[in-house]
């Protein structure tokens, strides 16, 4: 594997050259710092990019086109990581040494057509397309507290870290959506195209020099682009206990949520012993969590621990019923207590590094977990596989315990149904 | 173990029987961590009529008793849990039945030997007990129940069930909770002693290994059985008709918008000119290009609203019949049947369609063999479907033509078909 990073004023190109796969896989990120009432916007223009463009105004057309070009692949979805959102565009075509010569660039002008010619009359946007994009997203912003998991992890960082970007529901607002229409969708895209940061990653077995060609004769952007913003969120105050809010609403099962903030993690923290102490505090069926609340003392259907190394926090989930709140908080907070003072086995530490090693070399079985590896890289200065192997070793237990102490009560959020 | 390239693919396979019958196929991809194992048996819920082995009678087993054995088999008699033992070891275990086999398989990068012995260890050691036989049907029982509200899953078992008269494809894998309650420890015993003998088995194994030494753990393992190659599995042959059992059923469940199938049952064995084992390619790829995304039917009736969703074809294998069902979901469910027999009767499709879709499935293929799960899973199908490695799959997609075509088109009759709606509770 070979990697090369291409700095071009208007965007980074990231190059991953290896000979593993026969397909070639490409992604363009445009990512900004996030607003509140953009998230529509941005949002609006995953959907409908991909939708249509002038040259195949319809969804069947573009169908037809990517099977003639060996069924080139596409897709596209809009996230959020710390401060920033991220509309994310990719493409997945079989290597042309497979199929026919030139596909390579016919393939990538398919997609980027996507991306700059986008299916627009005088006004703005194509009012059909434009209105059927608008009708589905509205759909999902009213479904939205529908899935109660989905619910209840939104209510509980409003109140963790309300008016901060990890708060927003990742399909944006209603009030925000009724204010936009195609012509005004059609400037903020003008917009995006001249001020978002973009980073367009490929990998395959690659020419490296044909690939640099092919994206700066096809990539129509030039405008100088600045980083305007650090990527980490971070906590500034801590609590010494938990705040309690509860919530009732129609289930057959309770929600629980127990929210922690960290201290500021350093690197080796966020990537790897965080990653540890959760797998053996709640990683799985072999986790404390789930082997005393669960097994022992069967006070919930599911618990699991995660970590988050962006925003520094740290959420405890479970599935109880109702009834057994209290028992289950009272256990759960012993098992977080016992993790600071290291009451836990060599062994213990040993199966996480297990896990851990098996599901790094995993990844690099596949094009797209690679990539994700060097966005990663990009955006948060995270290490890629190589030096994930070796550095996964260097867990201690001390490591273990000195990051459990960083760990502070913040919020408890009680989702009870009353069926 | 003798050596089998797949052509245009870059991918070998290496083979071996063994001398208990067992069949081992090994593909080595060494640019990649992962191993994937998949331990097979040629044994599903269409084979529910036999000749035990060792006797003489064909007996008839309850329905659903192969899946049921699948989930017996995690049973062990010292009490190991294989889900521990493999998680520990950083290793992904499953197993699942459908129609026509049972698998069993694990996956993971490290660790290989021993995940490897252990899976042939618990899989051929049967351990049913009255208790667990007994605790197993409440098990089993909650998982029928959770299918029965799965609006898809009912639109496809009901239609499968109305379209046949004897062949057990009918039934769905999982049983019914009637035929579930029934089983015994012993029917378990004869089910496992017919159908888990190695003579009726495959062992796939794609990913990081070393072939030789590979070959030699299952020989070593495997020898140790002593266990002699066994003959046939006698099965039951049925004399299903053309005509469909039931011409349509109208359901109520919990759904917003109503779903619909419509099912074609086929008589294949007129179409002489077409290998069998491409038939089911044909029909796929004549359903799908009338129909499918590419269609303009399907986007006019999309844009009518007369579907909410695009339509699905998918194809059936039923010995001398294939069932064709076309589903999709449909706030007008009677107009979308109404319109789709009308359309249908022009099967015509141009060759330049054809021809597109031939590089699609060209470029599936080519993606497929990138991936080992793929590869096994290429590998076994093959031999449990047709006891035979197919090895130029690419070549077989280009010889598709549009004579081929148009000769299952004139050949085929539509006549026999049957309706299945899902509509909302009232």
């Amino acid at each position: 594997m070979n990697y090369e990073k291409v700095n071009t004023i208007a965007y980074n190109l990231h190059l991953i050259k290896t000979n593993k796969f026969k397909n070639i896989k490409i992604k363009i990120n445009f990512k900004r710092k996030m607003v509140k009432e953009e998230i529509v916007y941005r949002n609006m223009l995953v959907n409908l990019l991909m939708e249509s463009t002038k040259n195949y105004p319809n969804a069947r057309l573009i169908e037809i086109a990517s099977e003639d070009m060996y069924n080139v692949g596409f897709g596209s979805n809009s996230s959020s990581s710390g401060n920033f959102h991220i509309m994310s565009f990719e493409c997945n075509f079989l290597n042309e040494k497979y199929t026919e010569e030139g596909m390579n660039e016919k393939s990538l002008q398919f997609f980027l057509d996507f991306i700059f010619n986008p299916n627009v009359d005088d006004e703005g946007f194509n009012e059909k397309a434009f209105n059927i994009s608008k009708s589905i997203l509205r759909d999902d912003i009213v479904s939205y507290d529908d899935s109660p998991g989905r619910y209840s992890n939104t209510k509980l960082l409003e109140l963790m870290v309300p008016k901060t970007p990890l708060s927003y529901n990742s399909f944006g607002y209603i009030e925000d959506l009724e204010k936009v229409n195609s012509k005004n969708l059609y400037e903020y895209y003008q917009n995006v195209l001249k001020k978002d940061l973009i980073d367009i990653f490929v990998i395959g077995d690659i020419d490296k020099n044909e690939i640099k060609k092919l994206i700066k004769d096809n990539f129509k952007i030039k405008t100088l682009k600045k980083e305007n913003s650090n990527h980490f969120l971070e906590n500034k105050k801590y609590k010494s206990r938990f705040h309690v809010v509860k919530e009732t609403k129609e289930l057959e099962q309770s929600i629980l949520l127990m929210g922690y903030k960290l201290e500021q993690m350093t690197k080796k923290e966020k990537m790897y012993v965080s990653y540890m102490y959760s797998y053996i505090l709640g990683g799985g069926p072999d986790s404390k969590l789930f082997k005393i609340v669960r097994e022992k003392n069967s006070l919930c259907y599911s618990i699991s621990a995660s970590i988050y190394g962006v925003s520094d926090l740290m959420i405890i989930r479970s599935g109880i019923n109702a009834k057994d709140a209290n028992k289950a908080i009272k256990l759960i907070k012993q098992q977080v207590k016992k993790m600071q003072k290291g009451e836990f086995d060599l062994e213990d530490i040993e199966k996480a590094r297990t896990t851990y090693l098996s599901s790094l070399k995993g990844l690099e079985d596949y094009p797209s977990s690679i990539l994700n590896m060097y966005v990663s890289k990009e955006y948060l200065d995270y290490d890629v596989a190589t030096e994930r192997l070796k550095e996964i070793e260097k867990v201690t237990k001390e490591d273990i315990i000195n990051l459990a102490k960083k760990i502070h009560p913040d919020t408890i959020f009680i989702l009870e149904g009353s069926k | 173990m003798k050596k089998i390239p797949l052509s245009k693919v870059d991918v070998d396979v290496f083979y071996e029987k063994l001398d208990n019958g067992l069949e081992v196929y090994i593909s080595p991809k060494n640019n990649v961590n992962n191993i994937y194992v998949t331990y097979s048996t040629k044994y599903g819920s269409n084979q529910n009529d036999f000749v035990p082995i060792g006797k003489n009678k064909m007996i008839t087993v309850p329905l659903g008793i192969a899946h049921f054995l699948e989930h017996q088999l995690f049973n062990q008699e010292d009490g190991t849990d294989v889900m521990t033992f493999f998680s520990e070891r950083g290793t992904d275990v499953n197993a699942n039945t459908n129609k026509i086999k049972t698998t069993y398989l694990f996956s993971g990068p490290d660790f290989f030997e021993e995940n490897l012995k252990f899976l042939l260890e618990y899989v051929e050691k049967p351990y049913f007990t009255d208790d667990s036989v007994q605790k197993e049907k409440g098990i089993i029982e909650q998982e029928i129940k959770m299918y029965q509200d799965k609006p898809f899953t009912r639109l496809y078992e009901g239609i499968t069930y109305n379209a046949f008269h004897k062949h057990p494809i009918k039934y769905p894998v999982i049983g019914t909770i009637e035929s579930i309650n029934k089983i015994t420890k012993e029917d378990l015993y004869t089910c496992y002693n017919t159908f888990y003998h190695p003579s009726n088995m495959v062992l796939v194994i794609t990913g990081n290994v070393d072939c030789e030494k590979t070959i030699e753990i299952i020989k070593e393992h495997e020898n140790k059985r002593n266990l002699e190659k066994a003959k046939p599995i006698k099965l039951e042959t049925y004399n299903e008709e053309d005509t469909v059992a039931k011409k349509s059923e109208e359901i109520n469940l919990n759904v917003t918008i109503p779903k619909v199938a419509i099912a074609f049952k086929i008589n294949v064995e007129k179409l002489k000119k077409v290998p069998k084992t491409e038939i089911t390619t044909y029909l796929q790829m004549l359903f799908s290009l009338k129909l499918g995304v590419t269609s303009e039917f399907g986007e006019k009736l999309k844009e009518e609203r007369i579907i909410t969703t695009s339509i699905d074809s998918y194809v059936l294998d039923a010995d001398k019949h294939a069932l064709v069902i076309v589903a999709t979901e449909s706030k007008e469910p009677k107009e979308f049947i109404k319109r789709v027999k009308k359309y249908l009767v022009d099967l015509t499709i141009t060759e330049e369609e054809l021809e597109r879709r031939k590089k699609a499935y060209i470029s599936e293929a080519l993606f497929a063999s990138d991936r080992i799960i793929r590869i096994n899973h290429k590998i076994m199908n093959n031999v449990v479907k047709y006891n035979k490695l197919f090895t130029n799959d690419i070549e077989i997609i280009e010889s598709y033509n549009i004579d081929k075509m148009n000769y299952i088109i004139k050949n085929i009759n539509l006549d026999n078909y049957t309706n299945y709606i899902v509509n909302p509770l009232k």
